[in-house]
């Protein structure tokens, strides 16, 4: 046993290294954004520890009405368009599911051709610009309100729910938007969940239909703000309109300390829902890849 | 005869076609109007008035290119990359996660290397750019302590596309090896009993019973991959890009983006997208049938 225990003790070795690799990197980000913006050049880039605490930072950010806008603008867009989603992805999943729905064949087929051939990003602001759509939010809600992959799952879903009890309930005179409402829906709680943590992941990292479709800089997501000043490298629109920001607190700040923070404050939702996300994305790639 | 009662079940369900309605209208407004306007690429396009049909004027424009080469080129090189040096990756860590009786540890373990999949590439650029930055980056902390110079990744042409491979590496190694996991818990846990008994050792199970088990998952996830050749990352190189890079890190995505959106050429631009859908189609068509063949199993 001894050669076992010696090879287990490497394996957990190599495993530990490589959750700091990826551990580091976060953490150092966090440390950067909570030290005192004089003494954050003393921290060290591999550094986990804060130097010197302080929430100026923060304080800033929080106080900056453009990006609390900005936060506003994303939680909007996450749930109305999470909501969307789940409204359109069910009640289309509900109709492919059904049996006596004729004409399944042609629009699954359609379905998986829109899967495998994306539109050209120009075509496709072609037609906002035609719709009248730039500019609003509508562009970059409707832009994926239905994920193919994501519907194929709910119809899958649907399909298992035993036939007797919707026939029962037809029986009762119930129709198909009874039905759907009153029990497909309350019977595929998990499976909706799911659903929503994916959607409402996937609008919350969203940054570049909403770069190329907000012209409004007061309507753009925290994402779309984030990149401006963390990858263009351009502060003027962190600074503005911050009460009480004279020349004096201007030069205590730390530019990459305020980006720190505002890297944070976009992780922050991912993080409150990683418990769940673990519990219910795992499980369902688990279960998806046993399946294929 | 069949046509009636199709006519009569439309009736008795006519709500069901209504429910359908939403989702149908959104798949043609969104999906398949912007796909059949890639027409746009044999057309000049035009403000006010109809476009005007120029036959393959814009491909042959496209293919005379130099920049167009480079951008090719740059999509295939990064691709190649990416494939060579990422997909093992993800089977490893299975391999070695494997290894970790579920417990606490374990557990660690994958909480840990499935977080950077959840966050943006807005995000992760930002935590790169602090991660290599030549003053006080971790990387040239690690690099100044074995008295290597520092090195500013970000501005050199000759490591840039290192930091594309290593980036997605630490984004997706630990999510992606979720697949490989669910395909070991599969293997029947008699046959790994059996080897014990016999006396082989951990790398001896591995090697003659785990990977062999594993061979027609990663048969059908490499040529997926395949398929996504023509996406070499958008949202990764769109964030992670800079002038002093740009040449060498441009792909068919980002060329599409600043000719066609920055630049306004829409015509050019949506031929250079249907040039690329055209070639990924192929691809993925292509890889379905021969994965179907290989393994049984195709993309859908």
């Amino acid at each position: 046993m001894g050669q076992f225990g010696m090879t287990r003790a490497i394996i957990q070795f190599i495993l530990f290294l490589f959750t700091l690799a990826v551990l580091i990197p976060l953490l150092n980000i966090l440390a950067i954004s909570l030290s005192d913006p004089a003494r954050v050049n003393e921290l060290s880039g591999l550094g986990v520890l804060p130097k010197g605490f302080s929430l100026i930072n923060y304080e800033i950010i929080m106080s900056n009405p453009f990006i609390l806008k900005s936060i506003f603008n994303s939680v909007f867009i996450t749930i109305v368009g999470t909501l969307l989603n789940l409204f359109l992805t069910a009640i289309t999943a509900y109709v492919l599911a059904r049996t006596e729905f004729v004409g399944k064949r042609i629009v699954l087929v359609v379905l998986i051709a829109i899967m495998v051939f994306e539109p050209s990003m120009i075509t496709e602001y072609l037609l906002m610009k035609d719709l009248h759509l730039l500019n609003s939010y509508a562009a970059v809600i409707f832009y994926k309100a239905i994920n193919v992959y994501y519907l194929f799952i709910l119809m899958r879903f649907f399909q298992e729910v035993p036939n007797s009890i919707l026939e029962a309930a037809r029986i009762d005179g119930a129709g198909h938007f009874r039905i759907f409402t009153k029990i497909m829906l309350p019977l595929s709680k998990p499976a909706l969940a799911t659903l929503a943590l994916f959607y409402g992941v996937y609008h919350w990292n969203e940054y570049f239909r909403a770069t190329i479709y907000l012209s409004d800089p007061n309507k753009w997501p925290l994402q779309v703000v984030l990149r401006q000043f963390v990858v263009t490298q351009d502060n003027t629109t962190l600074l503005k309109g911050v009460e009480g920001m004279t020349p004096e607190l201007l030069a205590t700040l730390d530019f990459g300390s305020l980006q720190s923070a505002t890297i944070v404050v976009a992780v922050i939702p991912m993080l409150l829902l990683y418990p769940l996300i673990l519990r219910y994305f795992t499980k369902g790639t688990m279960d998806g890849g046993v399946k294929e | 005869m069949r046509k009636n009662s199709s006519i009569k079940r439309l009736r008795k369900d006519w709500i069901l076609y209504l429910m359908l309605l939403p989702g149908l209208l959104y798949f043609v407004i969104f999906h398949i109007i912007p796909i059949l306007n890639m027409k746009l690429a044999f057309q000049d396009y035009r403000i006010i008035g109809e476009n005007v049909w120029v036959g393959m004027k814009h491909f042959e424009q496209l293919f005379s290119s130099p920049a167009f080469k480079d951008v090719l080129m740059n999509t295939v090189i990064i691709s190649t990359m990416k494939i060579i040096f990422i997909f093992p990756i993800p089977i490893l860590v299975s391999l070695l996660v494997n290894e970790l009786r579920f417990g606490p540890f374990r557990k660690y373990v994958q909480s840990v290397s499935y977080l950077p999949h959840f966050l943006s590439w807005v995000v992760i650029a930002g935590i790169w750019i602090t991660l290599l930055d030549p003053v006080n980056g971790g990387v040239n902390v690690i690099r100044n302590f074995f008295q290597l110079p520092t090195l500013d990744y970000m501005t050199s042409k000759e490591h840039i596309r290192w930091v594309l491979v290593y980036s997605e590496m630490w984004r997706s190694a630990g999510w992606d090896s979720i697949l490989y996991l669910a395909a070991i818990l599969k293997i029947n846990p008699s046959l790994y009993e059996a080897a014990r008994i016999d006396g082989a050792s951990t790398f001896q199970q591995m090697r003659y019973i785990t990977i062999p088990a594993l061979m027609s998952t990663v048969v059908t996830l490499f040529i997926l991959n395949l398929g996504f050749f023509m996406s070499a990352g958008f949202d990764q190189v769109f964030n992670l890009m800079n002038d002093s890079v740009l040449s060498v890190i441009d792909i068919l995505d980002t060329y599409v983006y600043r000719i066609g959106i920055l630049n306004g050429q829409y015509s050019y631009a949506t031929a250079a997208s249907l040039f690329k859908g055209v070639i990924g189609l192929v691809l993925i068509l292509g890889t379905h049938f021969l994965s179907k063949r290989l393994t049984g199993k195709g993309v859908w």
